[in-house]
């Protein structure tokens, strides 16, 4: 053991200069596809992106492949969301940044009275803050200051691309309240599979309900299913809905029992694939893969199903 | 088709991981093989004794374990989870046992019967008190082996000698108990699981090292689930034990045997890992299981060529079959 070790600190000496990146670029790697997102729109190509967890990946579920650890090996800035939402895998963020790694948790930016925490947790954060624009806006400040610190040089872009994309955000998030306030209040009311629509319900007076918890890995009860049932009837919901993360199982065997149609899919914990298109209405075409087009989607589907 | 299966190519899959990755790839196989080999040297009497499964039992019972340590400690950090689950996993191990020896129900059942139960307390418990909190032990226990590199060193002597992750440092020293122990009670183990009356008549009680190796193995399956996730211990419980008991009758030769093949299947499954972008332990599993198979076949007193070679010069003639016999019995 012994010996082996001082061979290979000799050896992770002198393979130091190696990740320093090709084309001097920042090498950088974001986990959730909303992170990298984020990266990517205020970055540019000014950085080498990599995103670990696809369109369609739920992160509770995530496996790295060997490729990922490379990636996370030689990066010189990683990004997480936080809270929670990677698991086990935000124990070793943090004692990779305990050991001097450039590694950042983007809704550290967030105060704590704008977070949202489930009545049952005493401890825990609802991760899902992504569904509120003007809340996940205040992330941008994490990524331009943690890129400006490793790229000095590129301060002034960050910065500028950081405001452009703030707007764009708030941007989106208007576009979205106008279209909500289509629906009279009383059929403001989100049925999905799991709870990942907290901060949605609160950022445009939803009324969230969720057959499942937070994790997804524990399928609904039988008892849920017909307590949700009742719920239906009882307030008139005209549709529910599924998620890209997660199965359907449960919410079509409620679709059926209770008469509600199935309003689509919506993104929970992952966003589309990149340059995908989506018509949003009024001849508006959003590319899914984006945060903005991510958002209207959801937001438009919606809106459609229940009115 | 392609779009599935990476092409191979020979530097990106064999050459690299060697250079340009050499430490990630070091300390992975390594890992890898340190977790591989306590198990499967303890798998081997898990074989013996007809407890293969008990590793996936395990895996399962944790979750009460989990449960309570959330209930107690109100946190989520690995430390109180890992607690909960050595005692779970305790619990478990020693309910088989109780079970399966104060009545007439088999291990097979009373491994059935324990985690089933355990796991669906757990599901309760979870349902009625935590209904809302991602627990689970995917989430809160389950580490994974590709982010042993990651993972900051264990520093001696002030900096001066670094020792490697500390995972592996801690698999290593797990490792090196489960060696000694073996070594230390190997006489008593051996009686002890191919035949427990000599063990009595011999002056030293069954029970007691049932007992103790149950609560080994538990320790060494929870913390390896906590270093390397689960189907890796699963399978690696029963995979390297059972290639090497296909090779050879005398448990010393096994027990080398089994981990060699751990060896060669942390190896060959790292690299297979790397060629086909996946997960790392499913890679390791496959590999083992591929390694079982070729012993399977090619193994020369036991294997399927031979047996059936052996089955034809049967049907042959008479004056073979008493020499085949011998060979085979012996």
């Amino acid at each position: 053991m012994g010996v082996l070790a001082v061979m290979l600190w000799s050896c992770s000496q002198s393979s130091e200069p190696g990740t320093e990146g090709k084309a001097g670029r920042l090498k950088v790697v974001a986990t959730t596809t909303m992170v990298g997102d984020m990266v990517r729109a205020v970055a540019g190509d000014r950085v080498e992106l990599q995103t670990l967890m696809g369109p369609g990946v739920d992160p509770h579920l995530y496996k790295p492949t060997a490729d990922d650890v490379t990636h996370l090996r030689n990066a010189d800035v990683i990004f997480y969301s936080g809270l929670m939402l990677e698991g086990r895998m935000a124990d070793l963020f943090e004692r990779m940044g305990e050991g001097g790694k450039r590694v950042f948790a983007v809704t550290d930016a967030i105060s704590d009275g704008e977070k949202l925490k489930p009545a049952e947790l005493a401890e825990h954060w609802d991760p899902h803050v992504w569904f509120d624009p003007v809340v996940w806006s205040q992330c941008i400040a994490v990524v331009v200051e943690a890129l400006t610190d490793a790229d000095a040089g590129g301060g002034e872009i960050f910065k500028q691309n950081g405001e452009a994309v703030k707007g764009s955000y708030l941007a989106a998030h208007e576009w979205a309240l106008k279209r909500v306030a289509e629906l009279p209040k009383q059929k403001r009311v989100l049925v999905t599979s799991h709870d990942a629509f907290n901060y949605f319900g609160r950022a445009y007076g939803f009324e969230v309900v969720a057959v499942q918890g937070i994790s997804t890995v524990s399928e609904a009860g039988l008892a849920d299913i017909a307590k949700m049932v009742d719920f239906i009837k009882q307030r008139e919901v005209k549709a529910i809905f599924v998620e890209s993360s997660v199965s359907r199982a449960a919410i079509e065997r409620i679709s059926k029992d209770s008469g509600a149609k199935i309003g689509g899919e919506l993104f929970s914990d992952a966003m589309g694939a990149e340059g995908e298109l989506f018509d949003v209405g009024e001849g508006e075409q959003v590319d899914v893969g984006t945060y903005e087009g991510m958002l209207k989607r959801n937001v438009f589907l919606v809106v459609e199903a229940l009115k | 088709m392609n779009d599935f299966i990476p092409a191979f190519d020979w530097t990106r899959v064999v050459i690299d991981p060697w250079a340009a990755q050499f430490e990630s790839s070091f300390w992975i196989v390594l890992m890898g093989f340190l977790a591989t080999a306590a198990c499967g040297l303890i798998g081997n009497y898990l074989i013996l004794r007809r407890m293969a499964l008990v590793g996936d039992a395990i895996s399962h019972s944790v979750l009460p374990g989990l449960a309570v340590a959330f209930l107690f400690s109100g946190s989520l950090q690995i430390g109180a989870m890992f607690a909960g689950a050595i005692v779970a996993g305790v619990l478990t191990t020693l309910l088989i046992e109780l079970i399966h020896t104060k009545s007439r129900v088999k291990t097979d059942a009373a491994i059935g019967i324990t985690f089933c139960s355990l796991f669906a307390i757990g599901v309760i418990l979870i349902n009625v008190f935590a209904g809302k909190i991602h627990l689970d032990t995917e989430c809160v226990l389950y580490g994974e082996i590709s982010y042993v590199p990651l993972e900051s060193s264990v520093k001696w002597l002030g900096g001066a000698i670094e020792l490697g992750p500390r995972p592996v440092v801690t698999m290593a020293l797990v490792f090196l108990a489960v060696i000694a122990l073996i070594v230390v009670f190997y006489k008593e183990l051996l009686v002890c699981s191919f035949d427990p009356t000599l063990a009595a008549s011999l002056g030293f009680s069954p029970k007691v090292f049932h007992y103790g190796l149950m609560v080994v193995l538990s320790v060494v399956v929870v913390s390896a689930f906590e270093s390397v996730g689960a189907i890796l211990v699963i399978a690696m419980l029963i995979l390297p034990g059972a290639t090497a008991q296909l090779l050879s009758p005398r448990l010393p030769v096994v027990m080398v045997l089994s981990v060699l093949a751990a060896a060669l299947s942390s190896l060959l499954g790292y690299h297979l890992g790397v060629w086909m972008r996946c997960s790392i332990a499913g890679a390791m599993v496959v590999a083992a299981a591929a390694l079982f198979l070729l012993v399977w076949i090619f193994s020369p007193e036991q294997g399927l060529l031979q047996r059936w070679r052996r089955a034809r010069r049967v049907d042959d003639g008479g004056e073979s079959r008493i020499e085949e016999n011998n060979g085979y019995s012996s």
